[in-house]
């Protein structure tokens, strides 16, 4: 009683219903939950965690299988591994099911539909093959056969570029409802599937066409990315349509709930997901110029709050109307870019308009783990905006409503700009043009002010950014446009697929360990970490995977 | 020839009618009237055989006399007993097939809860594992593990059928008359349902012609309380542990948050930045204090408890010539070890039954009960926390982890208990059958039975707000649930009767139909402004309501069958049972499928060759075989796939702002899926010695479960949707086994009596076939445990093979393919959670007023896979708390070590290894009773009938090489067996009580 039976469900009605449940798995969420929950998000935070962008957070035996994960004692039963392996083959065998459906149903137009159905195939595949490497395609065929157990001997690119083709073909120009894709979504993602497999000639082409012809454009403000305000404006492209509606919120961002201050200005929970001290470095600029310093930003360090109290100690006994009082700090004065404090939270500096950060008492990590001192910033709600991104519940209030921007239109100029250093005949000029539109948004945006409870401006950092003036040569043009991507997007998730792309990960990780410990002085941060190796370019295939398929799946050679 | 009359009496004194008087070596014979009375010709020198369902069968010798009468006892498993088997009744001594009965009177002097604990280790084949949660059901499985489904044999209670073992939890252990159990094809009268055993349950009903009526009174009072309690660290124990951790790492200058940053770990006097929430929306935390416990906080200590626990039943049984009846009510107050758990239950029935005429006889049987249970297992939390945390800071309010470093982030598993305590699980069950018999003519009887069992399930769960947590709730949540199920059964059979000469026939042929639907929802608010169970309405949350599940199904059966038992001159026996059964589970030709089974018996001892004097004085061989049907599954409509709208799985904002509906595909059905079929063999015998004082029952079984029934996670796999995996047949499972039971009981010309029983149960189990390579069990934190392939077991464990420690202290593994790598390659069969043999004993002996018994149990043989390891033995959560057998931790100067040396986290080792896996052999002693019953000439003076008072102690020692809580491990999946994970342990019950009759 009450249920969908196949027959019910066998029109157009059923296949909206289908596309539906298809889209929700964009968040990572998926019945039957496998591996862990937290690990089953859309937001690919975790995996910045693998990266030189961002530590785990709190300490170090809170989810001690992220801590495994982010000090690289990678071990194929990780339930990380395995959950956000599952989520994704949730979303492929969902949208395969509509696809599948549609297939069955004579008398009806749903090419729009079909589009639809196999531009989500293709994220999720596109998901999988860049976490994973070695992975099976689960065809819509599979699907409606149940031959789920497809061997795995290598990368499924033409079975993804088939799919955006697809889309590209039949979608149409815009869509009345923002969630969905329209063809220039799906240009841009074929652009970004290229230009993964560094195919530059390819991704240059389709990003040069959505640039010159599609409807995206930059925001005036860089925050409205990361705010309600500014959600599914010209610089989104695609995004997870997060939404922290009544009762739990289960359309918020679940996977990303433990990614709060703990306990922070609005007392959340879980002190995860804390941007590194490497990171916060890159955003150092050159006094004068206002450019990045490409090279050497890694040999000085913003300064910080590490292991410093927040407050004085309290007297005893307490009186009544005790006010803590701060220890003295000052901020970094060194030159900053401005986007820094969007995206990380730093003592002194205003937190996401909740006032000024306090330091150490808004940071569940101690001095002992290998977290630092940073907050993250650009999945945190803003001041204001509880009541819109906030969601309620216990353990919902978490379930931030925020979108998550799978691409926005910084992200495609700045893939333009690598695509156009890289390819066969590099076109400097065009690659200069798109970074310094970035830069030029980052320069005219309006900066962060700390403000005391009078409203007096304190502690104004010393922000300058400039554009680049040329790029010399492609070496250069390279170095720069890497760098503007960490800038631009650091703590949004693309961080490790972009060292795979660039092949560094193994200098740049191993660099960063030891970098990072100038810092974290306390935890014997360098013992931690084992050795990034090549191997550590995929992540190992989930031993439960394995296992289920009746081993028909091989495992990632290393694991 | 003479006339001999008289009147045959109950042991109460209360006249049995319908009791059969036969004319030893004749067919003569006839039966008591509503008075009790007969009257029957026979030669003076002829021997009278008197005999009545569920008593002992006695023999008088004539000699002359005219007026005979006869007390009959209720029987203990004497071979003349009649014994109810299904739809009809059989004497023991004739059966052919696999039947065993309980002793009820044994069985039910511990305090037990639920009447499946009864089996536990008093019938051969059957093992049963309690649930040390008061209230929950136990797992019950005869002779292996047939399926990997469900293993519930079906219960058969008067006429109500239902394989839902909680119903046993709602019969009054003192309203039962017989307990037995159909283990082979002797269930083929059950045909779909009964691949994994029936056990059919009848109660007491009074009797005609009673002087007066029977009113028996049992009462106890007891306590319950924890056993063989792991030892956790002390506080210093637990920082010394960390420090040497930190130290094993190469961590120097090791700073904890608590335990300071010196050489060595101090135990602080309060705990180090201990805050608490003083408001909340948004939260904001206060200092507070805590002081630590001098020694630390024993949370195993903290959440145990010593429970009380009473019970008191009354029941009254009369009858005139028209009518009989019983009615009982009970009482029972079962508290748990764990701080606010238990069970409170009343029961009442009322069994009747009138005789409209000579031919026509109604009856019914209705029992009503009201449970609650208070759930709660914070076992693992206990585990998990550290320590340093007081129960209560300092001003007595619930101490946790607050925002203070090192303490871990479990929550107060005290704190959780306490405010769980106003939480309820209250069921309501009406269940019962009215019947009508008719005698048509000579032998021929109709009945027609309906019977139902209605169920209304209400729950009520409020998560209240955890101020002194380090990762608070938001907000405090109402959950409630409300379940409704029934079903009903409506049975018509008629039966014949008859002897001609040697020829006895017995021949039944019925049809019935089932019906059995399930309803129900689960509904969460939160934002409650008050914490006090009178606000706990879901329309006093200021939240908006979330709807958990809701679901309505019901499922059909429609079955044809007949049996047929023919006897010759009582030595040779035959039954031949068929049964037809279609069910609204599958489709086609997959819906109706045919059970038939063939037994055979010779009772050699009849035989004129069998010397009559000699040691042995009976001996019986049997045989069987027959076909056996499993449609039990937790799916209404496994064939079809279902897509489902789900708020919280297929919802998604595709507008960027209000919420659209969409559907995922929930369940993969299987239009193919059949029954599970068993075809049981099953040959024994059965002898009497030295007067058969001494018995030998011996049973060779032979099962093979065709077309195994599981849910397929090979076929549903993680590179699949992310729906629910299809039941599939699956394969073949063999088990092959006996059991053996052994009684000897005696009593001196003094009055002292004194019987032993044992028994012994073993199987083999194997996979014979399986459609994919090999099937993983249940997934844990490291991953599936165990692994089901063709040639093993069913549910083996797999994992690494531990061969010692390297030079740093770290485990190391055999390398299976040589690899130089260790990986998930190396893994193996490492162990099996299948017994070699299962036994219980019984002892019993009384003398004068006194009488003592008891009652051993255990098994032999089996592994255990000691999950709890992970958490007690291993840095998985590193500021927990640990067992004191990281005392025995490697270091360069203790490399004899159990435990690898100690570490921050991290070494991989919690992945499933040899280290987990442990012999879980065990001897229990189950239930010690010591009473005394006072003398007549007392008990007359205070006009009672009877008064015994006894003491009783269950689970009194356990013998185990186990180190978890208990070696009886619950698992509810068959692919998952024998892993010990946070299972509810069990108690030691001590109780005082009596027994009166009116």
């Amino acid at each position: 009683v009450g249920a969908l039976s196949d027959e019910a469900v066998q029109n157009e009605a059923g296949v909206d219903l289908l596309l539906i449940g298809a889209y929700s798995t964009l968040d990572g969420r998926r019945n039957n939950g496998a591996g862990n929950g937290f690990a089953q998000t859309g937001d690919n935070w975790w995996l910045d965690v693998l990266t030189d962008d961002a530590h785990k957070g709190s300490t170090d035996d809170d989810q001690a299988d992220l801590f495994e994960m982010e000090r690289i004692n990678w071990d194929a039963s990780n339930p990380y591994i395995l959950g956000r392996w599952s989520s994704i083959f949730a979303g492929i065998n969902r949208s395969n099911a509509v696809i599948a459906l549609i297939n069955t149903i004579e008398g009806a137009d749903l090419t729009g539909k079909l589009a639809e159905a196999r531009f989500l195939r293709g994220h999720f595949n596109f998901e999988l093959q860049r976490m994973y490497g070695n992975v099976p395609y689960i065809s819509d065929e599979n699907y409606a056969n149940t031959e789920f157990n497809q061997p795995n001997p290598g990368p499924i690119w033409d079975q993804i570029e088939a799919d955006f083709q697809f889309a590209i073909d039949n979608l149409p120009d815009s869509q009345a409802d923002v969630g969905r894709p329209s063809s220039w979504t799906a240009k841009a993602y074929q652009g970004k599937v290229h230009l993964q497999q560094s195919e530059w000639d390819q991704a240059s082409t389709l990003f040069t066409d959505v640039i010159n012809n599609g409807p995206y454009a930059l925001n005036g403000e860089f925050f409205d990315n990361f705010s309600a305000g500014g959600e599914n404006s010209a610089e989104s492209v695609f995004a997870i349509q997060f939404t922290a509606d009544a009762a739990q919120s289960p359309n918020g961002n679940i996977g990303g709930v433990l990614n709060f201050p703990n306990p922070g200005p609005f007392g959340s929970c879980c002190g995860f997901y804390q941007p590194s001290q490497d990171l916060v470095n890159a955003f150092q600029t050159e006094d004068g110029t206002g450019l990045p310093l490409l090279d050497t930003f890694n040999q000085t360090d913003v300064f910080n709050d590490y292991n410093t109290d927040s407050f004085e100690p309290a007297p005893d006994p307490l009186p009544d109307d005790y006010v803590p009082v701060p220890t003295p700090y000052t901020p970094h004065t060194g030159p900053l870019d401005p986007r820094l404090d969007y995206t990380v939270g730093r003592r002194g500096i205003n937190y996401n308009g909740y006032g000024r950060h306090v330091g150490q008492a808004w940071i569940r990590a101690t001095a002992a783990d290998i977290s630092g001192p940073y907050l993250p910033s650009k999945n945190v709600y803003r001041s204001g905006e509880e009541g819109t991104n906030q969601g309620t519940g216990a353990w919902g209030q978490q379930h931030s409503g925020i979108n998550y921007n799978i691409i926005r239109y910084a992200d495609v100029l700045l893939m333009a700009a690598e695509a156009a250093v890289e390819k066969s005949s590099p076109d400097l000029a065009a690659a200069l043009d798109y970074v310094n539109q970035v830069r030029n948004r980052a320069k005219n945006m309006t900066y962060v002010e700390t403000t005391d409870a009078d409203g007096n401006v304190i502690n104004t950092p010393n922000y300058q950014i400039e554009p680049y003036p040329a790029f010399a040569d492609q070496a250069f043009a390279r170095k720069a446009v890497r760098h503007e991507r960490r800038l631009e997007l650091g703590m949004e998730g693309h961080r490790l697929f972009d060292l795979r792309r660039w092949g560094n990960a193994v200098a740049t990780m191993n660099a960063f360990y030891i970098n990072e410990a100038r810092t974290i002085t306390e935890g014997n941060y360098s013992t931690k970490f084992n050795t990034f190796e090549a191997k550590h370019d995929l992540l190992p295939i989930p031993v439960d995977a394995i296992d289920l398929s009746g081993g028909v799946l091989n495992q990632n050679t290393g694991f | 020839q003479q006339t001999i009359s008289g009147t045959v009496y109950d042991s109460d004194g209360a006249p049995l009618p319908g009791a059969s008087v036969v004319v030893k070596g004749t067919t003569t014979g006839t039966q008591t009237d509503f008075d009790g009375n007969y009257s029957i010709s026979a030669a003076s020198d002829a021997t009278l055989v008197f005999s009545y369902v569920g008593f002992a069968t006695q023999e008088v010798a004539v000699n002359g006399q005219t007026t005979i009468d006869v007390t009959l006892a209720e029987a203990e498993n004497q071979l003349s007993e009649v014994v109810v088997t299904g739809y009809s009744t059989q004497t023991r001594g004739d059966i052919t097939g696999s039947i065993s009965s309980v002793d009820v009177s044994e069985a039910t002097k511990a305090p037990i809860v639920n009447a499946a604990e009864a089996l536990q280790g008093r019938v051969t084949g059957v093992t049963v594992v309690n649930n040390g949660n008061p209230g929950a059901a136990p797992k019950i499985n005869i002779r292996g593990f047939g399926t990997s489904n469900n293993t519930n044999p079906l219960y058969i209670i008067d006429g109500v059928q239902t394989d839902n073992p909680s119903v046993l939890n709602s019969i009054n252990p003192n309203d039962i008359a017989q307990f037995n159990v159909l283990k082979d094809g002797a269930a083929a009268i059950y045909g779909a349902r009964a691949s994994n055993g029936v056990v059919i349950i009848t109660t007491k009903s009074g009797g005609y012609n009673m002087s007066k009526p029977v009113i028996s009174v049992d009462l106890y009072t007891g306590f319950s309380q924890a056993t063989n309690i792991p030892e956790l660290l002390n506080a210093q124990q637990h920082g010394d542990m960390l420090f040497q951790s930190a130290a094993n790492d190469g961590v120097a200058a090791f700073s904890h948050p608590q335990y300071g940053s010196g050489a060595n770990a101090v135990v602080p006097t309060t705990l180090n930045g201990y805050t608490r929430v003083v408001s909340y929306n948004p939260i904001v935390r206060g200092p507070a204090s805590a002081s630590v416990t001098p020694g630390g906080t024993d949370w195993l200590d903290a959440i145990l408890d010593t429970a009380p626990t009473q019970s008191g039943s009354i029941s009254i049984q009369n009858g005139n010539e028209t009518g009989k009846y019983l009615m009982s009510a009970s009482f029972l107050n079962r508290d748990g070890i764990q701080r606010t758990t238990g069970f409170k239950q009343g029961i009442t029935r009322l069994n009747s039954e009138f005789k409209l005429n000579e031919y026509i006889t109604i009856g019914e049987h209705l029992s009503a009960s009201f449970s609650n249970t208070v759930n709660g297992n914070q076992v693992n939390g206990a585990l998990r926390s550290s320590p340093l945390i007081p129960v209560f800071d300092d001003e007595g309010r619930f101490a946790g982890t607050g925002g203070a470093g090192g303490l871990g982030n479990a929550r107060s598993p005290v704190a959780q208990l306490e405010r769980g305590a106003d939480n309820f699980n209250k069921l309501f069950r009406v269940f019962g059958d009215v019947y009508l018999s008719a005698k048509i003519f000579d032998g021929f009887t109709a009945k027609t039975t309906i019977s139902g069992n209605i169920e209304s399930f209400d729950s009520r769960s409020f998560q209240a707000l955890d101020p002194e947590h380090g990762e608070p709730l938001g907000t405090n949540t109402l959950t409630e649930q409300s379940i409704n199920n029934y079903n009903w059964t409506w049975t018509n059979t008629v039966n014949y009767n008859k002897t001609f000469g040697d020829h006895s026939i017995n021949a039944l042929a019925g049809i019935e139909a089932v019906k059995e639907g399930s309803k129900g929802n689960s509904i969460s608010v939160d934002g409650f402004l008050f914490e006090t169970p009178d606000f706990y309405l879901l329309e006093n949350g200021t939240g908006t309501p979330n709807v958990g599940f809701a679901f309505d199904g019901s499922n059909s059966l429609f079955s044809i069958f007949g049996t047929a038992n023919y006897s010759y001159q009582g030595k040779y026996f035959a039954t031949v049972t068929v049964r037809n059964d279609k069910s609204s589970r599958f489709l086609g030709d997959n819906q109706s499928q045919t059970f038939p089974s063939f037994s055979a018996g010779w009772l050699l001892s009849d035989e004129d060759f069998f010397p009559s004097d000699g040691f042995l004085n009976r001996a019986k061989i049997k045989a069987s075989w027959g076909e056996l049907g499993n449609q039990t599954l937790p799916a209404n409509n496994p064939t079809v796939n279902i897509s489902a709208l789900s708020l919280n799985l297929a919802n998604y904002a595709i507008n960027g702002s209000t919420i659209a509906t969409g559907a995922i595909l929930r369940d993969v059905g299987n239009p193919n899926l059949k029954w599970e079929t068993s075809v049981t063999t099953n040959v024994g015998f059965e002898l009497g010695m030295l007067d058969n004082k001494l018995s030998l029952e011996f049973e060779y079984f032979n099962i093979e479960t065709d077309d195994l029934i599981t849910r397929d996670f090979s076929l549903i796999s993680s590179t699949a949707i992310d729906a629910s995996a299809p039941f599939v047949n699956l394969g073949t499972v063999k088990n092959t086994g006996f059991d053996l039971a052994l009684g000897f009981n005696d009593q001196s010309d003094s009055g002292f009596a004194y019987g032993i029983s044992a028994n012994i149960s073993a199987y083999k189990n194997e996979v014979t076939e399986l459609i994919s390579d090999f099937q993983t069990g249940a997934s844990f934190r490291p991953g599936t445990l165990t692994r089901t392939e063709v040639g093993r077991p069913i549910s083996s464990f797999y994992g690494l093979n531990i061969t010692g420690f390297d030079a740093n202290g770290r485990f190391t593994y055999e390398d299976l393919n040589g690899d130089n790598t260790i990986n998930a390659e190396d893994r193996q069969f490492i162990g099996s959670p299948h017994p070699d043999f299962t036994f219980g004993l019984n002892l019993n002996a009384s003398y004068k007023g006194f009488d003592i018994s008891a009652f051993f149990n255990g098994s032999q043989g089996n592994d255990i896979y000691n999950y709890e390891k992970i958490f007690t033995d291993f840095p998985t959560f590193v500021n927990g708390n640990r067992s004191v057998r990281v005392l025995d931790s490697w270091t360069p100067t203790n490399t004899n070590a159990i435990l690898p040396a100690l570490s921050l986290g991290g070494t991989g080792e919690t992945a499933p290894s040899t280290y987990f896996v442990e012999d879980g052999s065990f001897i229990r002693l189950r239930n010690l009773q010591i009473g005394y019953t006072l003398p007549s000439n007392v008990t007359d003076k205070i006009g009672m009938d009877n008064l015994r008072v006894y003491v009783q102690g269950s689970n009194l020692f356990t013998i185990t090489d186990y180190e978890g809580f208990d070696p009886e491990i619950i698992t509810n999946d068959n692919l998952t067996l024998g892993v010990d994970s946070n299972i509810f342990p069990q108690a030691r019950i001590i109780t005082l009580g009596v027994n009166l009759k009116l």
